[in-house]
């Protein structure tokens, strides 16, 4: 019985602890601009994400390398010209979500996250709408933002101006796991 | 006793319920931490060099899977002879050498290019093998690529068809020290079976050593130092000879890659500039070149704004 008790014990707080906090190891974002001459449109899936549903602390990771682009110049440009991923190879987001949803529950719910993101070694105060999901005790996260270049240090030279938009969307997606140590 | 130690254990997880919601255990911070580790070991660097080739030398970089390059090579008159001056606008309408190519990647890795020199109306094809990359962690320091190529004088007369020929080899070793500075150093190997210029004691193969560098000022554009060096006792004992030297500036605007520079040697292929450069600074011998390269991608579009 003691024994049992210790088990249950132990297992009762890890168990507590872990609780509502969920992690995605593959999300996918996808960046898109366009112009009359071209569009860019680059993918990545490997965000990592961590949502803690009981504070609504939300986070964000993404290795900037990871985006793959149509053209592999654009991409090399991306890199080094404009995100200069050499020396800021991280974009990432830290929020919290105002009234976190019960996700022990099936629906859809419209959320608010503000946050800090960085991308570029610079750091902006955001509000982003977006939306949980969950269905049969899955948890989905979409929401998709506007990124200025400007906002970010991200010049972009006259000479090709008009080939890159100063706004980019951005489209998030992550299903997430509850997390299991 | 059993009772006392239930009551226990039912308080302790109370507690723990009470303590999880006061605290936000586990840090998020602290798992994505957790999470990231999983990133990509050994990534490939940003690449060192803007373009294929700098001012003779070809750098460690290919074209990438399914795009052509294009390239326009110019070398002009001498600036600082007769030729120059400001009638000829320094050797401006005096062009001693264009070269006019095509490069394509079938890999990212490998690449095939064919063009032609003015110099001897000389043919070229050349194949480029990327086989290691310079990986952030330094777990590889260096880029090393392998070159092989041939050039055929389709025109003048030759004692036979393989007289026309001449090879060359190249083990291209690079490395970028910083975001703004790569070094680059190749043993070369060329090979001409009716050697350049065709007098007795020429050897019809030789080996050199070129080396170059380039220096990123802005993110748009760089400098770049090229120097070759061959090693031959013909050479060194005629007293004719120069080692081609060039000094230019690259400009990259997105899909060009636009470089200006001053050589002494006339020829752009480094089988003719390598084995036949007689021009020297010091009599005025140099001139102003140009390349143009201007990439083209064959990749098809993918349409990913549905998911």
């Amino acid at each position: 019985m003691r024994f049992t008790g210790i088990v249950l014990l132990v297992w009762m707080s890890i168990f507590q602890a872990r609780q509502g906090v969920f992690v995605c190891k593959n999300a996918h974002i996808n960046i898109f601009s366009s112009t009359p001459i071209e569009d860019i449109d680059a993918n990545s899936i490997k965000a990592v994400s961590v949502y803690n549903a009981n504070t609504g602390d939300l986070e964000f990771s993404l290795p900037v390398r990871s985006l793959h682009f149509q053209k592999s110049l654009m991409e090399e440009h991306f890199n080094e010209n404009y995100i200069e991923s050499d020396k800021f190879p991280k974009a990432t987001f830290k929020g919290k979500i105002q009234s976190p949803p019960d996700v022990s529950k099936d629906g859809t719910y419209p959320v608010i996250v503000t946050g800090d993101f960085q991308i570029h070694g610079i750091t902006r105060a955001r509000t982003i709408s977006g939306t949980i999901s969950v269905v049969n005790g899955i948890v989905t996260l979409n929401s998709e933002f506007t990124v200025k270049c400007a906002d970010h240090n991200i010049d972009i030279p006259q000479i090709v101006f008009h080939n890159i938009a100063e706004n980019i969307r951005v489209r998030v997606s992550g299903t997430y796991a509850l997390f299991k140590n | 006793m059993k009772k006392i130690f239930t009551l226990f254990v039912l308080l302790v997880a109370g507690m723990s319920v009470l303590a999880q919601q006061n605290n936000k255990t586990p840090s998020a911070d602290s798992m994505l931490n957790l999470l990231s580790s999983t990133d990509a070991q050994h990534e490939q660097i940003l690449p060192a060099f803007n373009a294929t080739r700098l001012i003779f030398s070809p750098t460690t970089e290919t074209v990438k899977k399914n795009n052509l390059n294009f390239l326009i090579i110019h070398r002009f008159g001498d600036m600082g002879t007769a030729i120059g001056g400001f009638r000829s606008f320094f050797g401006l309408d005096a062009v001693n050498d264009v070269y006019l190519g095509i490069e394509y990647g079938f890999t990212d890795n490998f690449q095939v290019s064919v063009g032609r020199n003015s110099i001897g109306q000389m043919g070229e094809t050349q194949f480029k093998w990327a086989l290691i990359h310079q990986s952030t962690d330094d777990h590889t320091p260096l880029n090393l690529t392998l070159l092989a190529g041939e050039g055929i004088r389709p025109y003048g007369s030759f004692a036979s068809f393989g007289d026309r020929l001449s090879y060359i080899g190249e083990l291209i070793i690079s490395r970028k020290f910083s975001r703004t500075f790569s070094f680059e150093l190749s043993p070369v190997y060329v090979r001409d079976n009716q050697p350049l210029p065709y007098v007795p004691g020429n050897p019809p193969g030789f080996f050199a050593l070129s080396t170059a560098f380039r220096w990123k000022v802005t993110k748009r554009m760089s400098l770049i130092a090229d120097y070759e060096h061959p090693f031959s006792s013909f050479r060194n004992n005629s007293g004719n000879f120069e080692d081609p030297i060039g000094f230019g500036a690259e400009f990259e605007t997105g899909g060009h890659v636009f470089t200006l520079n001053v050589t002494n040697a006339r020829a752009i292929s480094q089988i003719n500039s390598l084995s036949n450069s007689t021009s020297s600074y010091g009599r005025g011998q140099f001139r102003l070149g140009f390349t143009i390269s201007r990439m083209f991608d064959f990749n098809k579009k993918k349409t990913s704004n549905n998911y």
